[in-house]
C-alpha cells in the first residue's frame, strides 16, 4: 500500500487499516481496495486548491489519529434517550463509526412490514448484496476526492435505508451518529434509496459526547427513482475540537422532489459538500442551509445543484450566523446544462456577522447553458439592523435581548423549514441558547 | 431565429482593412536583448530599463494564468515581435501634418479627427500601433496645466512624475501579462490633472491594432490630484487577421483627494470569424487606486469584440469615503469568449462600490462575470452593492457567475443580486402587434437591459455603443 500523501494524518489511519475484517463479497472488497489505491494518488487538499481555498484544513494533515476502536463503548440506551426523536419509529445508531444494535430500533431484524428496508449495510448486504451494489459508491465520486476515497477505504457499518415502491414511510428515520472517542477517526456512511413512488424523511444526526479532537469524515448517498420523495435533516454538533468532513451526494429522478435542510453548529473546522444532479426532467430540490457559529470555529459549506435535464426547479437558501472570531464559508453552484430547458432557480446566501472579528466568504455561482430559463441569485452580507433594534428597544427590550430576538428570527427561518415538530423544537433551543451565550 | 436577424447577426466586421505604413518591426521573440533594444529605440533613462528587467525577470519566474473561464490554443510568446512603430517624423503640431494614410484609416473607422476635435470637443490622443503620431489639442489643456500626451513623450519631459507613479497600482509582478506588458510596453496614454483642475474636456485615445503578429502592449497612467477631476474615453477597433494578436495591456489610475477619474471604454476589436477563426487575445489588467478622502473612481466599458477577453477593471478604496463604481456590457457572439469583470477592494473607513454588469451571449460564445468584493477589517461602514445580469440568446451559448465576497467586518454591508433572462417570443409579439418589427424590437430590448450602464457613458460613446450593439447581435434572435 503506498501512502503518497505524506500527511501523519493518513499514514496513521492508514496503518490502522489492516484489522479491517473483510467481506464476503468480492466487489465490496474490490471497492475498498480501488479507494485506497486512489489514496496514494490523491493529497491533501490545501488553500492553493480552488475548493479549498478559504478552509484551511492543514491542522488536520499533523494529527495522529487511530481509526475508531469498535464496540469498547459502554453507551447504554438510556444515557442517550435525550437524544432520541419523538416521532421517529425507527433508529440507526453508529457509535464511533460502529453499528449500536443494543441501542437502535429496528421493528425487524432488517426489513419491516411497511415497505421499507432499513438497517445496518454488512447485515442487508449479506441478503440483498445485488440490489445494493449499484448503488453503493455509485453517487459521491471518491477517485477524485481524498476524504470520499478515505471513507470508501474504511467502508463497513453504515446505514442502509430503502423505501420500496409506492410506499410512503409517514415516519422519520433517525440515523445517530455519535462520537465517544477522542483521538480517533471515524467514517459515517448512509446510502438511502427512495424506490418509484416511494416517499420517505431520513435526519442524519451527529453528536458528540467528548470534548476532544476527533475527525468524522462523513459520506451520505441518496438516490431518488421517478416519483419519489425524500426529506433530509442533516445536523451537525460535533464537538467544539473536532474537524468534521461529509460529502453528500444525491441523483434526483424524474418529476421527484427531494429536500433538504442542514444545520451546522460544532466543529473546529467542518465542511459539508453537497451535490444535487436533477437527473431527469421534471426534477425539483430544496436546499436549505444554516451554520451557526462562534469561537474561532470554521463552518464551510459547498454546494452544487446540476440540472441536467429540462424542466427541473431548484431552490436554495443558505444563512450563516457567524459571531467572535468565527468563519463562514458558502460556495454555492448552480448549473444549467444545455439541454435543460426552462430550468426553474432560485438562490440566496444571507450572512449575518455579529463581531468585528467575524469573517464570511461567499461566492453564488451560476453556469448556464440554456436559453429559456429563470435563474436568480443572490448575497447579503451584514449585521443586525439598526432600525429593528431599535423598534424593538422602544418597545421595552433590552438591547442584549433585541439581538437575541433578531438573531434567533434570521436562523429559525430555515429551521422552521424542518418539519419533525420535535427536532424543530430541540434545533430552535439550541438556537435561543448558541444566541444568548452570545 | 428569423432570417433578417440571422443576416445581421452574421455582418462580416466592418473595420477590417489594413493601412499600409512602413512599420519598423523588432525581430520576433523575446529576451533580454529584446527588451533593451525596446528601451534603446525609445531612448529611455535607465530607471526604466531596471524596471522593464526587473519585470522581466519576475515574468519568467509565472506561469500563464489558467483559471480563467476560456480555453485557447498555448501562445507562443517567442513568435511574437514586441515592437512595432511607424518611422520616426517629426513631432506634428496640427492634424495637417499627419500623413494622409492615416487620417484615412480613422475616416473609414467613423472617426473623423478634425470634426471630432471640433465638434465634440474632443482631445484625441491618436496611437497608432504602438507610437503616438499626433495629439491634438495639446496646447488647450497645458494652459489649464494638464498633461496629456504618450507615456514615452512623458518619459522624457516629465520622468518625475513618471517614476512616482508608474508600477504603483500594478506592480511589476502583479500577474502574468501585467508583468510582460511592463516588461515590454511601448507606449501609451499619460495623463496628469493636477491640483484643483477640472479637465475642460473629455479626453480621448483611439486604439488601433495595426501590424500583423505584433503584440501591442499599451500603458496608461492617469493621475488626479487633489480635487481634480477628468473624464477618459477609450476607444477601440482592429483591422482583420486571422492569426491571433495578442494584447496585453496595463491601466493604472491614482485619484488623491477629492479627486474623480472617469474612465470609459468601448472595445470592438477583431473578433473571428463566425467559425471562431482569428479574432485578438484581450488580456488586461485596469487598475484604480482611490487613494485619497472622497476620491472617486469610475470604471464603464461596452465590450463587443476580441476572440477571447480576461478584464478585470478593479478599485483599490483605500481613502476614507471613497467610491468605486464599475459599469459594464459584454456582448459575445459567435465562438467569443469573455471571462470579465471587476474587484472592488475595500480599504479605508466608510468606502462605497456599485457593480453594474450585463452580459450578453449568443451563439457558441461563453461570457463570464467574474467579480471579487473584499471588505478588509478597515473597512468599517462599507456598502457595496452589486447587480449583474445574463441575457442568453440561443441554446447554444454560456452564461456563467462567479462573485467572491469576502467581508471581514461586520459593520458593512454587501449586497449582491444576479439574474439570467431571454428575449422571449411574447416580448417580439407584443412588439410585432404595436407595428414594431423584429430587429428593432430586439434592439430596443437589448438597450433596455443595459440602459443602466448605457446612460453612464458620455454621449457620443452611448450614441455609438448603442449601434454597436445592434450590429453584434443583429440575427441572433427572432
Amino acid at each position: 500500500m503506498s501512502v503518497a500523501a505524506g500527511s501523519k494524518y493518513l499514514e496513521s489511519l492508514l496503518q490502522g487499516r489492516p484489522r479491517m475484517p473483510s467481506s464476503p463479497l468480492g466487489w465490496l472488497n474490490e471497492l475498498r481496495a480501488e479507494a485506497v489505491d486512489r489514496l496514494g494518488a490523491l493529497k491533501l487538499p490545501t488553500t492553493r486548491d480552488e475548493e479549498w481555498r478559504f478552509t484551511d484544513i492543514s491542522p488536520l494533515a499533523n494529527l495522529s489519529l487511530q481509526p475508531a476502536r469498535a464496540g469498547s463503548s459502554s453507551l447504554q440506551a438510556s444515557d442517550i434517550a435525550y437524544l432520541h426523536l419523538d416521532e421517529a419509529a425507527i433508529r440507526l445508531v453508529f457509535v464511533d463509526g460502529s453499528f449500536a444494535p443494543h441501542l437502535s430500533l429496528l421493528p425487524g431484524p432488517t426489513e419491516n412490514s411497511q415497505g421499507a428496508m432499513i438497517g445496518n449495510l454488512p447485515i442487508v448486504l449479506s441478503r440483498q448484496g445485488e440490489s445494493v451494489e449499484k448503488h453503493l459508491a455509485k453517487q459521491v465520486e471518491f477517485r477524485n476526492n481524498l476524504f470520499a476515497a478515505l471513507n470508501t477505504a474504511f467502508l463497513h457499518d453504515g446505514a442502509l435505508v430503502v423505501a420500496r415502491r409506492n410506499t410512503a414511510i409517514e415516519n422519520p428515520v433517525h440515523l445517530l451518529f455519535i462520537t465517544t472517542q477522542a483521538e480517533t477517526a471515524n467514517h459515517p456512511r448512509c446510502l438511502v434509496i427512495a424506490e418509484q413512488g416511494s416517499a420517505i424523511t431520513v435526519v442524519e444526526d451527529y453528536v458528540a459526547l467528548q470534548e476532544g479532537v476527533c475527525v468524522t469524515n462523513a459520506v451520505t448517498e441518496i438516490f431518488l427513482a421517478d416519483n419519489s420523495e425524500v426529506n433530509h435533516v442533516r445536523v451537525q454538533r460535533d464537538s467544539a475540537e473536532a474537524f468534521h468532513i461529509a460529502n453528500c451526494a444525491v441523483s434526483v429522478g424524474r418529476s421527484s422532489r427531494y429536500r433538504t435542510t442542514s444545520v451546522a453548529m460544532g466543529g473546529r473546522i467542518s465542511r459539508y459538500d453537497l451535490n444535487v444532479l436533477l437527473a431527469a426532467e421534471g426534477a425539483e430540490c430544496a436546499v436549505d442551509g444554516l451554520a451557526l457559529i462562534g469561537g474561532r470555529q470554521l463552518a464551510d459549506t459547498h454546494t452544487c445543484i446540476d440540472h441536467a435535464r429540462a424542466n427541473g426547479t431548484s431552490r436554495q437558501l443558505h444563512k450563516c450566523i457567524v459571531d467572535g472570531a468565527a468563519h463562514a464559508v458558502f460556495n454555492g453552484k448552480i448549473v444549467v446544462r444545455p439541454n435543460a430547458q426552462r430550468t426553474d432557480s432560485s438562490q440566496s446566501s444571507r450572512n449575518l456577522l455579529l463581531n468585528p472579528r467575524a469573517r464570511v466568504d461567499t461566492k453564488p455561482q451560476l453556469e448556464i447553458f440554456a436559453d429559456d430559463v429563470k435563474c436568480a441569485h443572490g448575497a447579503t452580507v451584514g449585521q443586525l439592523d439598526h432600525e429593528e433594534l431599535f423598534y424593538l428597544k422602544s418597545r421595552g427590550l433590552a438591547e442584549a435581548t433585541a439581538r437575541n430576538l433578531l438573531t434567533y428570527a434570521f436562523g429559525a427561518e430555515i429551521i422552521e423549514r424542518i418539519r419533525i415538530a420535535s427536532l424543530k423544537h430541540r434545533l430552535e433551543e439550541m438556537v435561543l441558547e448558541q444566541t444568548r451565550k452570545n | 431565429m428569423s432570417a433578417v436577424l440571422q443576416n445581421l447577426v452574421n455582418q462580416p466586421y466592418k473595420h477590417g482593412f489594413v493601412t499600409e505604413i512602413e512599420s519598423d518591426v523588432a525581430p520576433k521573440g523575446l529576451n533580454e536583448d529584446i527588451i533593451r533594444l525596446i528601451s534603446t529605440k525609445k531612448n529611455e533613462p535607465e530607471w526604466l530599463l531596471d524596471f522593464r528587467l526587473k519585470a522581466y525577470e519576475q515574468w519568467l519566474k509565472m506561469e500563464e494564468p489558467k483559471w480563467p473561464n476560456v480555453r485557447y490554443p498555448a501562445i507562443d510568446f517567442q513568435a511574437i515581435s514586441y515592437y512595432a512603430a511607424p518611422k520616426p517624423k517629426q513631432k506634428l503640431n496640427s492634424m495637417d501634418e499627419v500623413d494622409p494614410e492615416l487620417l484615412r484609416t480613422f475616416e473609414k473607422l467613423g472617426v473623423p479627427m478634425h470634426e471630432r476635435a471640433a465638434l465634440a470637443g474632443v482631445a484625441v490622443d491618436v496611437i497608432f500601433d504602438s507610437v503616438s503620431v499626433a495629439t491634438t489639442y495639446k496646447q488647450k489643456l497645458a494652459e489649464v496645466g494638464i498633461i496629456f500626451c504618450s507615456i514615452s513623450e512623458a518619459v522624457h519631459a516629465h520622468p518625475a512624475l513618471v517614476k512616482q507613479y508608474l508600477g504603483t497600482v500594478v506592480p511589476v509582478g502583479d500577474n502574468y501579462y501585467a508583468a510582460l506588458n511592463s516588461a515590454v510596453f511601448t507606449d501609451g496614454t499619460f495623463c496628469f490633472i493636477p491640483k484643483g483642475v477640472q479637465c475642460p474636456m473629455d479626453l480621448s485615445t483611439y486604439f488601433r491594432i495595426n501590424t500583423e503578429e505584433s503584440g501591442q502592449f499599451e500603458r496608461t497612467l492617469i493621475i488626479a490630484e487633489e480635487g481634480a477631476s477628468v473624464s477618459y474615453l477609450e476607444g477601440c477597433t482592429a483591422p482583420k487577421f486571422d492569426t491571433n494578436e495578442l494584447h496585453a495591456a496595463v491601466v493604472e489610475l491614482v485619484a488623491l483627494d477629492n479627486a474623480d477619474i472617469k474612465y470609459s471604454t468601448v472595445q470592438n476589436w477583431y473578433a473571428g470569424d463566425e467559425n471562431g477563426l482569428g479574432g485578438i487575445y484581450n488580456f488586461v489588467t485596469k487598475r484604480g487606486l482611490a487613494k485619497g478622502t472622497n476620491s472617486r473612481i469610475s470604471w464603464t466599458q461596452v465590450e463587443t469584440g476580441s476572440a477571447i477577453t480576461w478584464k478585470y477593471p478593479s478599485c483599490v478604496l483605500q481613502g476614507e469615503n471613497s467610491v468605486g463604481e464599475f459599469y459594464s456590457v459584454a456582448v459575445t457572439n459567435n465562438y467569443q469568449q469573455a471571462d470579465t469583470g471587476t474587484k472592488m477592494v475595500h480599504i479605508g473607513k466608510n468606502t462605497r462600490s456599485t457593480i453594474v454588469s450585463k452580459g450578453i451571449s449568443a451563439g457558441h460564445s461563453n461570457n463570464s462575470y467574474r467579480g471579487l468584493v473584499r471588505i478588509a477589517p478597515t473597512a468599517a461602514g462599507a456598502r457595496n452593492y452589486s447587480q449583474c445580469d445574463s441575457m442568453l440568446i440561443g441554446d447554444k451559448c454560456g452564461a456563467h457567475t462567479f462573485p467572491y465576497i469576502q467581508v471581514r467586518n461586520n459593520s458593512a454591508k454587501v449586497e449582491h443580486e444576479a439574474s439570467t433572462s431571454k428575449i422571449g417570443e411574447d416580448q417580439l409579439f407584443y412588439f410585432a402587434q404595436r407595428g414594431i418589427g423584429n430587429e428593432e424590437a430586439v434592439s430596443m430590448i437589448i438597450n433596455g437591459f443595459c440602459k443602466d450602464v448605457f446612460q453612464q457613458l458620455p454621449m457620443e460613446f452611448a450614441v455609438e455603443a448603442t449601434k454597436l450593439l445592434g450590429f453584434k447581435l443583429e440575427g441572433s434572435v427572432g
